[in-house]
């Protein structure tokens, strides 16, 4: 159950690990790990603007990081309701994506759980499941679009369709990966098959709901452009394809940083959650 | 509770009715290949504290998982009072190897679970924070179980398990994961609990001293196969202390009896 670690985009990991890797007979010198990041960040704006200038690199291909900046600020320094400025089509793009992860999630969970309930209906439905899992599904939103139209329903279909297997088949794993005894304990009490769900089972897998929740979030997104590519009236998946229809590079670039940005959020705001409710962490395994 | 709140507080045997009744009890494993308990015939009357001791794997635990009703068996007579055993019972509380609390719950939310599933809140239930005061947990009712010690767990495992109030603790190597000290010491606790609330107790462990520390009478099982080998009366006065019982005159012999029992059994 890896999760996808976001932060890979900007911070090297092997910056991190490097300290743990090697073992001096010396005592090793504290490693200050925001500061290392902040430098490596810092060096790569220098590398890409120096390369940008003397290098002869066209605008067309690479923006100089000025660019890039003045583009960003221009849609972001605007009044909210400006039809040019990042905020509509985000709160589109972002509307979109949280109904489809709802959808799809919701959808996953409730599956995940009937199948984990069921041997028959998990014989049932599993084959389905790695079948949908196993194809390309961007590949299925062109007949998405022919469906539910260029409004928001394809947006939000595709949406859920690309989050709802992971939630699918990390609810059911979570759910069925109880300590025998917790459900030994909760039949010696006649609890009935929903008291032990919720109590007992609910809990258990939430752990593994929360990483399938933190791939889905992704996903999600994903999905909302991947669908606003093949036609939208607004979203982010517009703003991209508008600056590209001109050679707005430097205005692809932007997008591109406010997506990055959001996906990073997204990231943080999961896992913020998850530390709450799934307070007692690991600590219950033994 | 009537009868059985004349606890024994002597080496008297308590003159009260058979609680338990085990009768010709066979059980398989593996569709009938596997034999785990061959005629297993016990009493155990009401009030009364009884430690089964064992070789591994010779079916201690299934026995007592049929007797908690989490487990069928294969032919026999199994009676708790004068109902057949059929299925876990209300007048049956399971205390389980390593305490088995939920990490999502309180402490006090854990002790309180068996008053709030299988169908509401039973006539008669105990007081969950007089359970949590007697048991030495008053001040961690709102912690959470990885705040607690093993010994701490374990003690509120057993509250869990006596919330219900039932006339019977079924309880499976419950110390088995503790260390020395703290499983003297919870013996001494399960004593007084067991003193103050007159139940019927069945212990597996397989710490020879825990059950004679414990037990008004041993039990001692056979290897696989499992059958009684030996019932042992322990007539050591209570309350019992950790000091004392060792140098009680009948303690050696009666150590030794049960260590020639189990280590006998690998000639068989």
């Amino acid at each position: 159950m890896s999760k996808p670690d976001i932060t890979l985009a900007v911070a090297d990991p092997t910056i991190e690990s490097a300290p743990a890797s090697e073992s001096p007979p010396r005592a090793p010198r504290p490693v200050n790990g925001t500061l290392i990041a902040g430098l490596g960040l810092v060096a790569l704006f220098a590398g890409w603007a120096l390369a940008v200038r003397f290098l002869d690199v066209p605008s067309y291909i690479l923006p100089s990081p000025a660019a890039v900046w003045k583009a960003l600020w221009s849609g972001l320094a605007v009044s909210p309701s400006d039809p040019l400025g990042y905020y509509l089509p985000l709160w589109g793009t972002l509307k979109n994506a949280a109904i489809g992860l709802a959808a799809g999630g919701g959808l996953g969970l409730l599956l995940g759980s009937l199948m984990a309930e069921s041997r028959t209906i998990e014989k049932l439905l599993m084959p389905y499941a790695f079948a949908l899992q196993s194809l390309p599904k961007v590949a299925i939103a062109p007949l998405v679009v022919i469906w539910f139209g260029f409004g928001d329903g394809s947006k939000i279909a595709i949406a859920g369709l690309l989050s709802f297997f992971p939630i699918l088949i990390n609810s059911f794993t979570g759910l069925r990966s109880v300590d025998p005894e917790k459900i030994d304990l909760m039949r010696s009490l006649s609890a009935s098959r929903f008291e032990t769900y919720r109590i007992v089972k609910l809990p258990n897998a939430a752990p593994y709901i929360f990483a399938g929740l933190d791939m889905a979030v992704v996903y999600a997104l994903l999905g909302t452009i991947v669908a606003e590519f093949l036609g939208a009236q607004q979203g982010m998946g517009v703003v991209i394809t508008q600056a590209q229809a001109v050679t707005d590079v430097a205005g692809v670039f932007a997008a591109l940083v406010i997506l990055g940005a959001f996906g990073i959020l997204l990231h943080g705001i999961v896992r913020g959650l998850e530390q709450r409710v799934v307070h007692w962490g690991n600590r219950g395994r033994k | 509770m009537r009868a059985t709140q004349m606890a024994p507080v002597t080496g008297l045997r308590p003159v009260a009715p058979t609680l338990i009744q085990i009768r010709n009890l066979k059980k398989t494993y593996a569709a009938g290949r596997v034999q785990a308990l061959s005629n297993i015939n016990l009493d155990i009357a009401d009030g009364e504290f009884v430690c089964v001791v064992g070789p591994s794997g010779c079916g201690k635990s299934t026995l007592l998982r049929i007797l908690a009703g989490l487990d069928d068996y294969d032919s026999g007579q199994v009676m708790l009072g004068t109902k057949t055993v059929s299925g876990p019972s209300r007048d049956v509380g399971v205390v389980f190897q390593q305490a088995n609390l939920l990490p999502w719950l309180t402490v006090r939310e854990n002790v309180a679970l068996p008053l709030r599933v299988g169908g509401g809140r039973p006539d008669g239930a105990d007081d969950v924070d007089r359970l949590l005061e007697v048991a030495g947990l008053k001040d961690f009712g709102g912690r959470y179980p990885y705040e607690l010690s093993g010994g701490m767990q374990q003690r509120a495992g057993i509250c869990r398990a006596l919330v219900r109030n039932p006339r019977i603790l079924l309880m499976d190597e419950p110390f088995g994961a503790l260390d020395a000290l703290t499983r003297e010491r919870m013996n001494l606790e399960l004593q007084r609990i067991w003193q103050s609330t007159g139940k019927t107790v069945m212990l597996i462990t397989h710490s020879i001293s825990e059950a004679i520390f414990l037990a008004d009478r041993v039990i001692v099982m056979s290897a696989r196969p499992g059958r009684v080998l030996r019932e042992l009366t322990v007539d050591i006065p209570r309350p019992r202390s950790n000091d004392t019982i060792i140098s009680h005159p009948d303690y050696p012999a009666l150590a030794k009896e049960i260590r020639a029992l189990l280590t006998g059994q690998g000639e068989e």
